[in-house]
């Protein structure tokens, strides 16, 4: 079973990724993306060797949900921590230690704090992770001709397929049009 | 995006205009003018109540301009960058400590009143160790010594900042880097020494030894606040809106946010330490603080302190927002003063919260005081540290 998994995941899809262009600086792709923005293109995406201030705005990205995930797993700690120490406190061990309660909050909320943190850690390195789409162990921008310079010095920006305006020839034009190098059509 | 670019964003004036200056210098004298006589005279109606409410306006503040110095340090042991623009403000505002050495005096003046160990038929039960410790040559001798520090390290950091005003030279970030590591160890030291005397020996019989991070978290916490507060009044007066942006607010905000947290884990740890143990001499800080209408300020405080500014603060949107921060650096402020107030008052009044006409008088004198000489430090200074090699990234600065 684990076998098909990697499979399917190590099989291409069919079809036409999108197209791509490489625009060599930050200005260049800051105003590039603009420009396909204001053209009518949605479905971008830009791949770069480090973030870019602006970009998501200039992208139109929404504000990442990540934070609303992490709190509300961490406030599912918080109360899984209620519970277990309630449960450990009166139900399965009632046992009274120095005269304590059998549950406070004074003893239990180092507890509720720890695994509130520990919910959230984990929330935010797996919501990441997931909001990402990672691991990924294949990408179709793996085809682009420029991609190992993505690491190093190109700042590419893709129009996708996906685009309700995509048309291939159209995208390749354009993206010449406005200045960008080694335009290719990325297959899947 | 557009305004990324250093050439897009218009260069602000550094110096305040002389006008607002004055006006601004005139209206802190006037306050503090009123603030000494309405203390002149209830010093000579209560002698006792006065250094109370003194001693509480007194602690509120110099908490607040250590918290000041500690941050100061601490952007220049990061290297910090966002922060350049409001240096020269906070620098501004530690450099109230020499002044608090002199509003030190009316307290050193009135231990009587505001300490019973100075009294020797209390004295008398206390250990060796500890009545050599609490003798009131030795408290002004240890007073001596913080104030020594803690001018020692303001001056330098302020004298190696106007330095590079003028010089520019990257190598005094260096300076200003080698006086911060030693010198927040001894503020830490000093800091504690300074809470364990001034606010913790009220009730000699009584010990926290994380009492000095404490007062000093509670000094920061509200320290963000006057910033904030400084700032958005700046703003509003036209001075430096192009150079403290929405994105420093934003960091000034998440500061607020995280020393908001850390309060809580600090009065916490103190709070169930002494619950687990259940020591007499350790509950009676508590238990007074339980007793008539001290018990409403003492349930109110985590959710003033900590539960509200905390969820108000913790989404990006709010701290971005000036007129949300501007409502929370009030707020801020007023729940410190209470905070302080409720650490003092209850062992001087067992009965419940007494609040005088003379608390407002001396937050005003003290304040008044602070402020001015606060002020007369950006009469000539730059209000921005314009030589620092990191300002113009600092101006550029964004939030990711």
């Amino acid at each position: 079973m684990i076998k098909a998994l990697i499979e399917k995941l190590l099989t291409p899809k069919k079809g036409t990724f999108g197209v791509a262009a490489n625009f060599e600086s930050v200005e260049g792709i800051l105003s590039a993306v603009m420009r396909a923005r204001a053209e009518g293109y949605t479905k971008l995406e830009t791949y770069t060797p480090f973030p870019i201030h602006g970009m998501d705005e200039a992208l139109g990205n929404p504000p990442s949900v990540l934070g609303y995930i992490v709190i509300c797993i961490g406030l599912c700690g918080t109360a899984t921590a209620i519970a277990l120490t309630y449960w450990v406190g009166t139900i399965a061990y009632p046992l009274v230690i120095g005269g304590k309660p059998l549950w406070a909050i004074e003893y239990t909320l180092p507890i509720i704090f720890e695994l509130t943190i520990l919910f959230s850690a984990f929330a935010s390195v797996l919501g990441m992770l997931h909001l990402n789409r990672l691991p990924q162990f294949y990408h179709a921008l793996f085809n682009y001709s420029g991609f190992s310079k993505i690491s190093d010095d190109a700042f590419v920006l893709v129009i996708e397929s996906q685009d309700p305006k995509f048309n291939a020839e159209r995208a390749k034009q354009f993206l010449n049009s406005i200045g960008g190098h080694v335009v290719e059509v990325v297959e899947e | 995006m557009a305004h990324d670019h250093p050439h897009d964003t218009p260069v602000d004036s550094f110096r305040i205009p002389a006008g607002t200056w004055t006006h601004v210098r005139n209206v802190l004298a006037a306050l503090a003018l009123v603030g000494w006589a309405a203390c002149l005279a209830g010093y000579l109606q209560n002698q006792d109540q006065f250094a109370r409410s003194y001693l509480v306006a007194f602690l509120a503040t110099i908490f607040m301009a250590l918290g000041g110095m500690l941050f100061v340090m601490i952007q220049h042991l990061t290297n910090s960058v966002w922060s350049v623009t409001v240096r020269r403000l906070m620098e501004s505002l530690m450099m109230s400590l020499p002044v608090g050495a002199v509003l030190f005096i009316p307290i050193a003046l009135n231990t009587h009143s505001l300490y019973e160990w100075v009294h020797p038929e209390v004295a008398n039960h206390f250990s060796a160790t500890k009545a050599a410790y609490l003798s009131e040559r030795g408290f002004i001798l240890r007073a001596f010594i913080c104030f020594f520090i803690w001018t020692l390290l303001s001056w330098r950091l302020w004298s190696i900042s106007r330095q590079q005003d003028h010089s520019g030279a990257a190598s005094l970030c260096y300076s200003a880097a080698k006086v911060s590591a030693p010198g927040v160890f001894f503020l830490f030291l000093s800091a504690t020494l300074a809470a364990f005397d001034w606010n913790m020996s009220i009730n000699p019989h009584w010990y926290s030894t994380i009492y000095g991070v404490y007062c000093l978290t509670g000094g920061a916490w509200a320290f963000f606040a006057i910033l904030i507060w400084i700032c958005l009044r700046l703003r509003a007066n036209g001075i430096l809106t192009n150079s403290i942006t929405p994105e420093h607010y934003h960091d000034l905000g998440k500061w607020q946010f995280a020393l908001t947290a850390f309060w809580a884990y600090i009065a916490f740890s103190q709070y169930m330490l002494i619950w687990y143990a259940n020591l007499p001499e350790e509950t009676i800080y508590y238990k007074v603080r339980l007793e008539g209408s001290w018990q409403f300020l003492t349930k109110a405080l985590p959710l003033i302190h900590f539960i509200f500014p905390f969820f108000l603060l913790i989404a990006r949107p709010i701290k971005r927002n000036l007129s949300v921060l501007g409502f929370v650096a009030a707020y801020v402020l007023i729940v410190h003063y209470l905070d302080v107030y409720w650490m003092i008052m209850p062992n001087y009044f067992k009965s419940g919260i007494q609040f005088h006409w003379l608390d407002l008088a001396s937050v005003v004198a003290v304040v008044g005081t602070f402020g001015f000489f606060f002020w007369q430090r950006l009469k000539d200074a730059p209000i921005v540290p314009e030589g620092d090699p990191r300002l113009a990234k600092s101006l550029r600065f964004h939030n990711v």
